[in-house]
């Protein structure tokens, strides 16, 4: 079935379908709840339920291109509202839910700067959300035409019989819009064809040799892309069941992607790096009773860079639950083309290398013999089938094999801009390749990912933009307005980044200071970020850049060295 | 009402000289307590009384007066 399937030329709403039609009775989503019985949806069930809220979401008014943002919890409803709205030649969006700890005024602007930014049409969420999103309605220059409450909806029985209409439609049509993080109008929206997805699908298939028996579990969240497009497009477009489960359940308790793995037998998952030390470190052995991981025939390791050490503390754990070190995988990824440009061989661990620090230094790559000598690189894998990439130096020349420069990518799946940006498009794409902000190279056919050009951080896989931090901490009193930078320092035992924050401040006394830094923290909690520490600095202590604004790196390197002042 | 026991724990897990707590205290208004150190501070807490929580235990509870309750009821 696979393979008619990928060759699907309509849209992904024309590929459900055929899935629902062709195997109604074969099970598309298993929603995982921790300590209850899992709600399995078959192909036959989701699609009809997908055909009540397609109804209805077309007679509160939603048409053909219009964007509809979701913003709803882990619910066992949310993919038949998936599949309704793209039923309808509707772009779905997922957005997240807000955390509690995130300040209603930060998400209010956030939601707005997506307003301005992708001119949502339609917003699809819970009730509880109502108060501080219909005042968007209304709002000057708001695109917005309804508020929707879906999940309050019930539906007759009898409705239950068809399938949605085919919108008819080429693949050319846009499929859906994904936004880049970040709080205060600085998200970038990527619009996707269906024909990019599904060739992206295709492809990304092949790399991963993916098979009818094959089953994905997920936790991530499918408003970033590696959630959306590896582990909620892929295994549907393909007709492989998904077993999904909720993000904030399993943060508070990890061992549960485990027990979905063994109990459902999973065979792909897909995670940022700091879920391996996650799992490694904080899941105590009684838990563990029981589980098996024997199914279990890739872990990607994605969206962060990539630890050598996560990798190994991870199979140290679990070797001895039937995880095998050939399942080590690893992929480089961005929503820009729509999802994988590498990935590792099926069926080998991800190689790493041993490189000599002070050529790397340089630009150059040597090999090392030890780790005494050299820092540690783990490969990305190779370019996926319809992906090129190059290695470019400051002025946008190829460089060859074992130099480091940026990452730039040609993709048969590549966007064709950010929504509604051609400013930030024409930074990032030229002569149909983007410049990814990220530095490496290739060695002997494989991508090594090892910095970033941009001062972009990414927090346990979530993107986060210090201009955001920079501004919430900025408004706290004490601190000298403009006077702030965030950066992102790596933490070995957490396999992630934590963020730090320099602040000028003119308050002396200590128990005001001891005071200004848990201000600080909480500024940083408003907007759902965790500052791990805080350095006040005199005034006129942080380095401008010739724009006049505090330079991040130069101060991220004095602060590391001179600094030894921390959070309370 | 929460124990200044178990106040000291979440402080010192945290990192923290002092905030204040009450029962209807939740996480997310504790500086420094998001999803990746809540393990930090539940292991703390098992350690410093000896006891061990369930999976489901850790998943539902919703503010700091419930995990007192949890703790006592553990005891």
């Amino acid at each position: 079935m696979i393979d008619t399937l990928l060759d699907a030329k309509g849209t992904i709403s024309d590929c459900w379908r055929s899935i629902a039609e062709r195997a109604p009775d074969k099970e598309a989503v298993v929603h995982y709840v921790a300590g209850e019985e899992p709600c399995r949806w078959t192909w036959g069930e989701i699609l009809r339920a997908s055909s009540l809220y397609a109804r209805r979401f077309k007679d509160e008014g939603i048409r053909k291109g219009d964007i509809c943002a979701i913003i709803i919890r882990h619910h066992k409803d949310f993919y038949p509202i998936y599949i309704g709205i793209s039923a309808l030649g509707a772009l779905p969006s997922v957005l997240a839910y807000p955390n509690s700890r995130l300040h209603p005024d930060k998400f209010r602007q956030g939601l707005e700067g997506m307003v301005r930014r992708s001119g949502l049409d339609y917003v699809l969420t819970e009730k509880d959300l109502g108060q501080v999103v219909n005042p968007m309605v209304s709002g000057t220059g708001s695109t917005i035409r309804a508020v929707l409450y879906p999940l309050e909806w019930s539906f007759e029985r009898e409705e239950t019989e068809s399938f949605p209409p085919t919108t008819g439609g080429g693949g050319d049509a846009p499929c859906l819009l994904q936004h880049s993080s970040g709080t205060t109008g600085l998200q970038k929206a990527v619009v996707l064809t269906h024909r990019a997805v599904l060739k992206h699908v295709r492809q990304y298939g092949k790399a991963i040799d993916i098979r009818q028996d094959d089953k994905v579990v997920s936790w991530l969240p499918l408003y970033h892309d590696m959630g959306l497009i590896a582990a909620f497009y892929l295994p549907l477009t393909l007709g492989i069941p998904l077993v999904q489960l909720d993000p904030f359940e399993w943060v508070s308790a990890p061992v549960i992607l485990l027990e979905a793995v063994s109990r459902e037998k999973g065979t792909l998952v897909w995670l940022p790096n700091f879920a391996y030390n996650l799992m490694a470190d904080r899941i105590r052995e009684e838990d563990l009773d029981g589980i098996r991981l024997e199914s279990l025939r890739m872990l990607v390791n994605c969206s962060e860079p990539v630890r050598a050490e996560s990798h190994e503390k991870f199979l140290r754990r679990y070797a001895p639950f039937g995880f095998r070190k050939e399942a080590l995988a690893a992929c480089y990824a961005m929503a820009e083309t729509t999802f994988a440009a590498t990935q590792t061989p099926p069926g080998q661990d991800a190689k790493s290398i041993f490189v000599a620090r002070e050529d790397l230094s340089t630009g150059y790559v040597r090999l090392a013999r030890s780790e005494e000598t050299g820092r540690v690189c783990v490969s990305s894998g190779a370019p996926i089938s319809g992906c090129e990439l190059r290695v470019l130096d400051d002025r946008g020349n190829s460089l060859p094999e074992n130099r480091v420069g940026e990452i730039a990518i040609r993709s048969i799946s590549l966007f064709d801009g950010y929504h509604n940006n051609p400013e930030k498009t024409e930074e990032v794409l030229k002569d149909g390749w983007y410049s990814s902000g990220d530095y490496g190279f290739l060695h002997a056919g494989q991508y090594y990912i090892i910095g970033r050009k941009k001062d972009l951080i990414i927090l346990a896989g979530k993107n986060i933009y210090p201009e955001d931090i920079e501004d919430a901490v900025g408004q706290v009193e004490g601190v000298l307005p403009g006077r702030v930078v965030a950066f992102g320092v790596e933490d070995d035992i957490t396999g992630t980044e934590q963020i730090c924050v320099v602040a000028e401040s003119q308050v002396h006394d200590e128990a005001d200071r001891k005071r200004l830094r848990t201000d600080i923290v909480l500024a940083g909690m408003g907007i759902d970020v965790t500052i791990s520490n805080v350095y006040l600095a005199p005034p006129r202590w942080l380095i401008k850049s010739s724009s006049g604004k505090p330079a991040r790196k130069a101060n991220m390197e004095r602060a590391m060295t001179n600094l030894k002042e921390h959070r309370p | 009402m929460i124990s200044e026991r178990l106040k000291r724990i979440i402080l010192e897990a945290l990192q923290l000289e002092d905030f204040d707590m009450q029962d209807d205290t939740t996480a997310n208004m504790v500086p420094g307590w998001d999803s990746l150190s809540h393990i930090k501070v539940i292991v703390a807490i098992e350690e410093s009384y000896g006891i061990r929580f369930k999976t489901l235990e850790v998943i539902r509870l919703k503010n700091v007066g419930q995990l007192q309750r949890l703790i006592d009821a553990k005891k």
